[in-house]
């Protein structure tokens, strides 16, 4: 298939990718009074759906039985809390990809204070929905990507990409 | 300085590594993939790491006491199998390091019946002051507490999937 029986959203200008906006809810927050660490995934997991959006593979993708994508890896580092009602901004910047997976990182903030309350770096492969199995990406989707990793590739590699963790020691 | 809790402490659990967390992965962390969602993950891991807390008298008391509370800093997961919803988990917990302030814990988590590998979670928990909302070193049991699990676990063979940077690889990469 050249096309998905689905119309494609137009493709966003600007690098990083900056167009989705989120409010924290309130079974977002837990004991502490701000928001949970699983949270902040399901969060930036709706950032993946709007990068998703931008290849055309978001949930229709699924919704037609054609395809699906599944993270193999995530690395969060939280920055700052943040509190019932917060508005929130993430960017996302593609580092790799290839024939099947993408690599890149959201990084989310405060969006009126502007502060950076989270980072969120991934790898998300492709899946065949029938065989549930990792697949090329649709024809419709990699010029897309491309198009993105071309527009993206000057940008400064961020300090929170590639990181091991550990207790550093001064 | 470190603070000296008043309240009863459990009995410690120093098995190496420690198996003190088992769940089940409920409806509502099942997405439209029909498996247990990437974030639901951390939650689940987040509730193990709430068991390690629990077992070094850092529990729901220490919160409501308003003693002091424990924030994660940075979190690591391999998704290595689908998980469904109502599959039972057990999880194991291995500390890798521990400072003043911190504990670096790797998290596994298997399909309890099945037996295979779900998913790991590497973490760094540090603990903090309840009235400042800052770092602050562990309370003197938790402390002590912490040096016999390391005691326990210093000698364990590193987990392979401890320490990973991500990366597409090198060969496969376009």
């Amino acid at each position: 298939m050249k096309l998905p029986p689905y119309p494609m959203i137009e493709a966003a200008a600007g690098a990083p990718l900056d167009i989705h906006r989120a409010t924290v809810l309130p079974e977002w927050i837990d004991w502490n009074g701000h928001m949970n660490v699983g949270f902040y995934v399901v969060a930036f997991d709706k950032a993946t759906d709007t990068l998703c959006n931008q290849f055309g593979v978001g949930w229709e993708y699924t919704r037609e039985k054609i395809g699906m994508t599944f993270v193999l890896e995530a690395h969060v580092t939280y920055d700052r809390e943040v509190r019932e009602g917060d508005p929130l901004r993430i960017t996302t910047q593609l580092l790799d990809h290839d024939s099947k997976r993408v690599h890149y990182i959201h990084a989310m903030y405060h969006a009126t204070e502007g502060y950076l309350a989270a980072t969120n770096e991934l790898m998300l492969m492709n899946i065949d929905y029938a065989t549930r199995r990792s697949a090329p990406w649709p024809a419709w989707a990699m010029p897309r990507i491309e198009q993105m990793a071309e527009a993206h590739k000057h940008l400064p590699k961020p300090r929170q990409a590639g990181r091991i963790i550990g207790i550093k020691r001064k | 300085m470190s603070a000296i809790l008043p309240y009863e402490m459990p009995a410690l659990v120093t098995t190496a590594p420690l198996g003190l967390h088992r769940s089940t992965v409920l409806p509502e962390w099942v997405d439209w993939n029909g498996h247990m969602n990437l974030a639901f993950y951390v939650t689940a891991f987040d509730q193990a790491s709430g068991a390690f807390m629990r077992n070094m008298g850092l529990g729901r008391r220490y919160v409501d006491g308003k003693h002091g509370m424990t924030f994660v800093l940075e979190t690591h997961v391999t998704y290595d199998r689908e998980m469904k919803g109502g599959a039972p988990m057990r999880f194991t917990t291995q500390l890798l390091d521990r400072d003043a302030k911190r504990v670096h814990l790797f998290h596994e988590m298997y399909h309890a019946d099945e037996g295979y590998l779900a998913a790991t979670n590497e973490t760094i928990v540090m603990n903090i002051d309840y009235a400042s909302r800052r770092s602050a070193p562990w309370p003197q049991q938790a402390a002590e507490r912490l040096e016999q699990v390391w005691t326990a676990h210093q000698h364990l063979p590193r987990p392979a999937k401890a320490g990973r940077v991500m990366g597409l690889p090198k060969k496969l990469s376009s």
